[in-house]
């Protein structure tokens, strides 16, 4: 397989590529190959300072998996996933289009779709948090001065009010990102297509049906994979805005994660890593599987 | 011609860097004018010992200090040599055998406040930290307002607290409508154990009991509990987002702008509410938080030790250091620049120190009295659970007898785990 694909070059040309590609690959293996074993050596270890450093097989995984906290916490993080995604998504795609079409100010709005995504979360974490707060919060504010609500509500109060509290302030951050990549698939459509439709009587709706969406598909199975890799490693959010309250309900898997790791019990937190990485690992495998991906790319 | 030059530039440098012996490093964190106060000190025991000390700035979130001072001790650095720990962390860094024993330095504990010493300092009959200021939990309260409504003393029990912050925030609400009754700490995190522990501990209860066991599901545990939970849900004098929110700043900020009547927090909003431009200048004092009738008073106990690594490669030094900011001079300094309250005792008469800080008196006596939590090397793993479940209570999501039977059951296991 490989000398098929190599057979078409002139054998400097491998070294030299093979010779380029070396600092990468020395990077690649540094920082994130190396890491990654390391997590994974170090989940089958008891490494607390103050216990003994030993093997301890799959204890960890055990004990992390007959944790109801543990359960709970995957569940939130694939609810959070799943409701953020679909958004992003939904979204996404409105925006693209929009900016897809000419109108005056387009460039301007293209740059300036951006800065949410430009923004650290943890920095617009905490503009979020200003806006819901209960007693100073603009949200609050508006609501009871429009009429809306009565009294002022505590956003993070209930388990459903703080998930979607998060849900809003990640899907305001982040389908800037989506709209981007999305734009750059609707770009690629050749505009021949949507002639030749015209011509053929197609409506709108139809245009978009047929020609649209199949074509941008792939990229946006792109955007969605990294989307839900992101959401299912979600924290700073979270650190931000609930702290976990109220009572835990809203810690996710890097949240427990977190708690280990400053709890200086490394070998839990370690296997908390492992799991949340299988979790992101599978879904990937599900996206591509569901949405035929090779075919598509090809 | 340019490679000669990096090449050079890099010999150079790999020189530069080789000819350093070790350097004596005190790791400390905090706001800007703590950071100044360290750097005086430093200046002055420079001055004083010809011993130049390298300070590593941490940041002053509590957590992240104890990241930072977690990951140079695991990694056995030589730096930092000397460092300031939270009194809830001593346990762990002692029984990680990673705090060299003060004993050997000829370090006086002496005039320090024995019992803080004895429950935070000592790790198996060996000193291992000296306590350089100290911390508890007080009642701040708006003595205008209580007198307005006809109250000549703060609040001894629970009981009246709560007759008093509903009766004054009712007829406050007519002009204030942002107005609470009682503000205290009760989102997911420390700070909601440091309070949880004071109404515990004042209705009899507490965490862990003598002999290590777990006291979490006593019944005086549960009727603080629910007392905690009905200033929010049932008599709604503190804010319902006291359990998602409130933290020592949210809190102070709400007695500060004039927004509460009670308000349960550390030392330090002292000289902040004293501050010119607080509006609660001369309006509010302090007094022992409420306990239950036939229990009493309780502060949990706070506040920064200074320890020196196991792994310091200069120990002597270190030593010097230690017994330079706890010397007296150095503990009254941070007494009238910083407004703190030391770990000296001999320095609470001092006259300069009354005269900065007027409340130190009353303060002194609490501390003597103030509860530690447990000293335990897992303690960050019995507050995390304790956290989840007494903050579910606040929520409302479950029974607060549930609450705690849940919380005693986890602490249960942990504390097998560790017992085996």
């Amino acid at each position: 397989m490989q000398s098929k694909f190599l057979v078409q070059y002139e054998k400097r040309e491998v070294r030299n590529a093979y010779a380029f590609l070396t600092p990468i690959l020395i990077v690649i293996f540094l920082f994130i190959l190396f890491p990654v074993i390391g997590t994974l050596w170090k989940s089958f270890y008891q490494d607390t300072s103050f216990l003994p450093f030993e093997f301890v097989g799959f204890r960890n995984y055990a004990q992390i998996l007959s944790d109801t906290k543990f359960w709970s916490a995957l569940v939130f993080t694939l609810l959070f996933a799943l409701a953020t995604v679909v958004l992003e998504a939904v979204f996404g795609l409105i925006f693209a289009l929009l900016l897809n079409e000419s109108f005056k100010g387009r460039g301007i709005m293209r740059a300036v779709i951006l800065i949410p995504w430009a923004i650290p979360t943890i920095v617009s974490a905490q503009i979020w948090r200003l806006m819901y707060d209960y007693t100073y919060g603009i949200i609050n504010h508006l609501l009871t001065s429009l009429g809306f609500i009565a009294d002022k509500v505590s956003w993070m109060g209930t388990t459903s009010s703080a998930f979607w509290a998060l849900v809003i302030s990640d899907v305001w951050k982040t389908t800037p990102f989506v709209v981007i990549i999305l734009l750059a698939g609707l770009q690629a459509i050749p505009q021949d297509i949507y002639k030749q439709a015209r011509v053929d009587g197609a409506k709108m709706f139809k245009r978009f049906r047929s020609i649209t969406l199949p074509l941008v598909a792939p990229v946006l199975l792109i955007a969605l994979i990294f989307r839900t890799i992101d959401a299912i490693r979600i924290f700073d959010l979270v650190y931000v805005l609930t702290g976990g309250a109220p009572g835990g309900t809203t810690e996710t898997l890097s949240f427990i994660g977190y708690n280990y790791f400053t709890g200086d019990i490394f070998g839990m937190g370690s296997a908390i890593s492992v799991i949340t990485f299988i979790v992101s690992f599978m879904i990937t495998i599900l996206y591509i599987k569901l949405g035929r991906f090779e075919k598509n790319i090809k | 011609m340019k490679k000669i030059l990096i090449i050079i530039a890099l010999a150079l440098f790999s020189l530069m860097s080789c000819g350093r012996g070790p350097q004596l490093t005190f790791m400390v964190g905090g706001a800007p004018n703590e950071l100044a106060y360290w750097e005086e000190v430093l200046d002055a025991f420079e001055k004083e010992t010809g011993i130049s000390v390298n300070m590593i700035r941490q940041a002053s979130d509590t957590e992240q200090r104890k990241q930072s001072i977690l990951i140079a001790l695991r990694g056995q650095r030589p730096d930092p040599d000397v460092m300031l720990m939270d009194v809830a962390w001593i346990g762990q860094l002692a029984s990680s055998e990673w705090l060299e024993p003060l004993d050997d330095y000829n370090i006086d504990a002496s005039p320090f406040f024995p019992s803080i010493v004895n429950l935070a300092d000592t790790y198996e009959s060996q000193l291992v930290g000296l306590p350089v200021y100290v911390d508890g939990g007080l009642l701040y309260y708006r003595k205008d307002l209580l007198e307005k409504y006809g109250y000549n003393k703060p609040p001894a029990y629970w009981s009246e607290l709560v007759e008093m912050a509903k009766k004054i925030q009712a007829e406050e609400r007519k002009t204030n409508p942002n107005f609470w009754g009682y503000v205290w700490q009760g989102a997911q995190y420390e700070g909601l154990i440091c309070n949880a522990l004071e109404v515990f501990a004042s209705a009899g209860g507490g965490f862990l009991g003598p002999e290590g066991n777990s006291i979490v599901n006593s019944p005086a545990n549960v009727i603080a509990l629910q007392t905690m939970v009905d200033f929010i849900n049932k008599h709604k004098v503190s804010p319902p987002n006291t359990y998602t929110d409130m933290k020592e700043e949210e809190v102070r900020q709400m007695f500060q702008n004039g927004n509460a009547l009670f308000e349960r927090n550390w030392p330090y909003a002292y000289g902040l509410h004293r501050a010119e431009d607080s509006t609660v200048r001369d309006k509010f004092d302090t007094a022992p938080l409420p306990s239950f009738p036939g229990g009493s008073s309780a502060s949990t106990l706070g506040g920064w030790h200074i320890g020196i690594s196991r792994f310091s490669d200069m120990k002597e030094e270190a030593a010097k250091l230690v017994e330079f900011i706890t010397s007296y001079e150095t503990q009254k300094k941070l007494a009238v620049t910083l407004g703190w309250n030391p770990g000296r005792m001999d320095v609470y008469t001092n006259p300069e120190v009354i005269e900065a800080n007027p409340n130190i008196q009353n303060l002194k006596e609490i501390f003597m009295g103030a509860i530690p939590r447990p000293t335990v090397p897992y303690y960050s793993q019995l507050s995390v659970i304790l956290q989840r479940h007494l903050n579910a209570a606040l929520a409302g999501n479950v029974e607060p007898n549930k609450a705690i039977e849940a919380a005693h059951t986890e602490i249960s296991k942990v504390l097998e785990e560790y017992a085996k």
